[in-house]
């Protein structure tokens, strides 16, 4: 309390001569229920998050309105078993596997990846049971380097290997030299891993904590997903071959398969 | 007004119909004004204070939110289609057509459903991203986590069952594709994909097992989840803002403290 520049008051209720034999040293951080919290930062429910969440139904639905109006889905010809469309695409969300089966044997592609990255999405609230930054984006400055650092070697790794592989196929090099289990399987799936462990592995030996090799894992996965959809999406055209996006044979716009 | 007066609406809010329908009078006096707060639905969703950190949109950007409401305008619109749509090889696609060409605003809620349906797949995959880098998987949500990635495989396979339903080229040879995606898991990938098509392949069968898919098991399953995914966000302590005051445990020494009061 600064009430030096109130003399009476301060030498009545501080005498500057006095027998007490307490002092306050130092302020020390502590772990207490409110310590750190500041005031109570809350707001009421009603009428705030229900205010949000008005504007929230009206904005959505008035942005789906608008774009219904100025886009109108697509509807082709009746569906014909006996004429195949070319290239007959999964819907947007699967187009990155589709991506994927171009490269590996429809195993590894359509089950076991898949299977995989399902299951470290499952296992991944007890693989990491730190407690720490709950509630803060990348956790710490390093997690959101790490964020920055992964994604952008991921975009990298997977555009290269789908070019690469496109370009001159190693399993096509291999196919009659080893078996298809080795060239379609375990080739690719040695380079995938290859692509997922040095990141991992240079983590490791930076002693990462758990959490940051999570983010490091969930990202390469989420920008890997992201180039294979935009790749399957974007790059392929008829018979799935690759072509740029404002190239494509047979006047084929592969936005028109939304 | 003093709680002792009887309220002028009390012939109204007494009444044995009133009183079935709400629990409390008129909020005119101190205990029904509570009433009205801790009895109804709203509240009963939310608690009745949240952090204003959890409100923050450049913290949650509503995507959760945004999710809930997608899938409340997919089921409108898409009762709607369903008063015309008829799940037959026959009458699918000519229903298409007197969707779009002479039912009154046929095309555009058509439009809605779809453009709602691409845009919720997008909400949840966002979703699901913004609950990973912020952490908000851990004690005491994991459950919270595994029921949502059980919502994100429904929303897909939702997306998925509905994109057969026009029954035009584009569909037929999507769901081809991804259903040959299903053919190639070993041992079981057969069955499971002649019990998805009901036939070896896409026909008369796929259809009405896509359609009753899309229109009844899948939204009755997601609307189950999302009452549990909701309930459980409000038992877990509401969405995950970093209240716990632990912030060092694992953090790397170059690490800044924001928010952490300086004395």
């Amino acid at each position: 309390m600064a009430t030096s520049d109130l003399p009476t008051v301060t030498d009545e209720t501080f005498p500057k001569r006095t027998n007490k034999t307490y002092a306050l040293v130092e302020l020390m951080h502590g772990e207490g229920p409110m310590v750190g919290k500041g005031p109570d930062g809350t707001v009421f429910s009603f009428p705030v998050v229900l205010l949000i969440e008005i504007i929230l139904v009206l904005g959505v639905t008035l942005a789906v309105f608008l774009f219904s109006l100025l886009k109108q889905a697509p509807l082709e010809a009746i569906a014909n078993p006996l004429v195949t469309i070319d290239p007959a695409k999964a819907p947007w969300y699967f187009v990155g596997l589709q991506e994927l089966l171009e490269h590996m044997h429809p195993t590894l592609a359509g089950v076991l990846i898949p299977t995989a990255l399902i299951t470290f999405l499952v296992l991944l609230p007890y693989i990491d049971r730190s407690r720490a930054n709950v509630g803060i984006w990348f956790s710490t400055p390093r997690g959101k380097r790490i964020v920055l650092w992964t994604a952008v070697y991921s975009m990298i790794a997977m555009s290269a290997y789908i070019l690469l592989d496109n370009a001159f196929s190693l399993r096509e090099i291999l196919r009659y030299i080893v078996p298809e289990w080795i060239a379609q399987g375990l080739v690719p799936a040695a380079i995938i891993a290859l692509i997922v462990a040095i990141p991992a592995f240079i983590l490791w030996r930076r002693k990462a904590s758990t959490r940051e090799l999570m983010i490091a894992l969930f990202t390469i996965m989420l920008f890997s997903a992201l180039v294979f959809t935009l790749s399957g999406f974007f790059l392929r055209g008829p018979g799935f071959k690759m072509y740029l996006p404002w190239q494509m044979p047979n006047g084929y716009n592969p936005l028109d398969g939304l | 007004m003093s709680v002792q007066t009887r309220s002028r609406w009390a012939p109204l809010t007494e009444s044995r119909v009133w009183r079935s329908f709400f629990r409390h009078g008129m909020p005119d006096n101190p205990l029904d004004r509570s009433l009205v707060m801790t009895s109804n639905i709203f509240l009963h969703l939310h608690p009745v204070k949240v952090n204003r950190r959890s409100l923050k949109w450049s913290y949650s950007f509503g995507l959760g939110v945004i999710s809930a409401i997608l899938f409340g305008v997919l089921i409108f619109t898409g009762v709607l289609l369903m008063f015309y749509y008829v799940p037959s090889v026959e009458r699918a696609y000519p229903a298409l057509l007197d969707i779009q060409l002479s039912i009154p605003l046929g095309q555009f809620t058509r439009n809605m459903h779809r453009w709602s349906a691409h845009l919720m797949v997008l909400a949840v995959i966002l979703h699901m991203v913004r609950v990973f880098y912020t952490g908000a998987y851990k004690f005491p949500r994991e459950f919270n986590w595994l029921v949502g990635i059980g919502l994100l495989l429904l929303t897909l396979g939702a997306s998925f069952t509905g994109y057969l339903l026009p029954w035009d080229q584009l569909s037929y040879w999507a769901i081809t594709v991804g259903t040959s995606i299903a053919g190639y898991v070993p041992l079981v990938g057969a069955t499971a994909k002649s019990l998805l098509l009901g036939g070896p392949e896409v026909g008369q069968d796929a259809l009405i097992r896509f359609y009753t898919l899309h229109v009844a098991v899948l939204p009755l399953l997601m609307m189950l989840a999302v009452s549990i995914h909701i309930w459980r966000v409000r038992k877990d302590g509401g969405l995950a803002i970093n209240d716990s005051g632990v912030t060092t445990e694992d953090k790397p020494a170059d690490a800044a403290q924001p928010g952490e009061p300086s004395a």
